[in-house]
């Protein structure tokens, strides 16, 4: 189907309703944006107006109204076991031979509660989760004992559904003669540990609200 | 209660989904959100009482066409037949306070 023949705000809207119902089961999320798209089509000749173009929105209804309609008469997605299993495992599996942190990403990603948003930010807020913090201020404790200066450059793992973003942080100890840790170092490792924090909270808050919203 | 409705536009013949949902929401009090619509003709098609094909358009994209199926025309026959003694029920009390 051609986009670019639609009125753009029309355009806009269906935008709107892709992102209204993100939620909604692939196939049915494909047909109801597919009826929506010939609906305005069909409704909005090549060069309508602006005011046209308002008033076969208008009664086509709000995007979250329609999605709210497709939604019901479906098994309701709401945070099962397997959501308040994943969160725990994000933040701490990484303890469990760092496979708990695997475990956990691919627990979010088969997850039909959360967005791709929110399991992108699962994945990769922080990789790893607490146990790259403690790992790396463990090894920065280690090596600032060393001596002069040193810097780790740690290659922290990526989800397997993520794009291949290796991130690497390269955490740089400076250590002058007495051995104090830069402030940089710091502030990093604080927030490897409040970050994995704030986002099992997000994680939880976003499964909960999908529970309400049904 | 629109359900129905969509099945009685149904009984002559298959419609696509604009046309229906045009014919639907033309009648006044009948339909608040067209776009709403779509969903109930989606459950419609999986609960097995309409079936869809695709056909050419003579203008633009090809159209989704709805038809009755056979259980769906059972389920029509049923509902109509419901529908007049209970619309015939209600009649009967709503004259009879009108006479007092």
């Amino acid at each position: 189907m051609n986009d670019s023949a639609l009125h753009p705000l029309a355009q806009d809207y269906l935008k709107r309703l892709k992102k209204a119902a993100a939620n909604l089961p692939r196939a049915r999320r494909k047909e109801l944006l597919g009826e929506i798209e010939s609906h305005l089509s069909e409704a909005l000749p090549a060069g309508a107006s602006e005011a046209e173009a308002l008033n076969v929105l208008e009664r086509l209804g709000e995007p979250t109204d329609i999605v709210a309609e497709a939604g019901t008469g479906q098994a309701p997605a709401r945070a099962g076991l397997l959501e308040w299993i994943a969160i725990p495992l994000l933040l701490a599996g990484g303890f469990i031979f760092i496979v708990g942190w695997f475990v956990g990403v691919v627990l979010l990603w088969t997850s039909r509660i959360w967005t791709v948003r929110d399991k992108l930010i699962g994945t990769l807020v922080v990789p790893g989760g607490l146990a790259t913090g403690v790992f790396l201020m463990t090894f920065a404790a280690t090596s600032s004992s060393g001596g002069s200066g040193s810097c780790i450059s740690v290659s922290t793992p990526v989800g397997p559904n993520s794009p291949k973003v290796g991130k690497s942080v390269n955490h740089c100890v400076e250590t002058s003669s007495g051995g104090g840790v830069n402030y940089l170092g710091l502030v990093l490792l604080i927030l490897l540990v409040v970050l994995p924090v704030l986002t099992a909270i997000y994680l939880g808050r976003r499964a909960t609200r999908a529970e309400v919203a049904e | 209660m629109i359900e129905y409705c969509v099945l009685a536009l149904l009984r002559d013949g298959e419609r696509y989904g604009f046309e229906l949902v045009r014919t639907l929401s033309e009648v006044p009090g009948m339909v608040t959100s067209e776009g709403t619509l779509y969903p109930l003709l989606s459950r419609l098609r999986r609960a097995g009482v309409v079936e869809t094909s695709w056909r050419e358009s003579p203008s633009g994209p090809p159209r989704r066409y709805y038809r009755l199926t056979s259980s769906g025309r059972a389920v029509l026959e049923a509902f109509s037949g419901e529908w007049a003694s209970f619309r015939d029920a209600v009649d009967h009390f709503l004259n009879q306070e009108k006479a007092a």
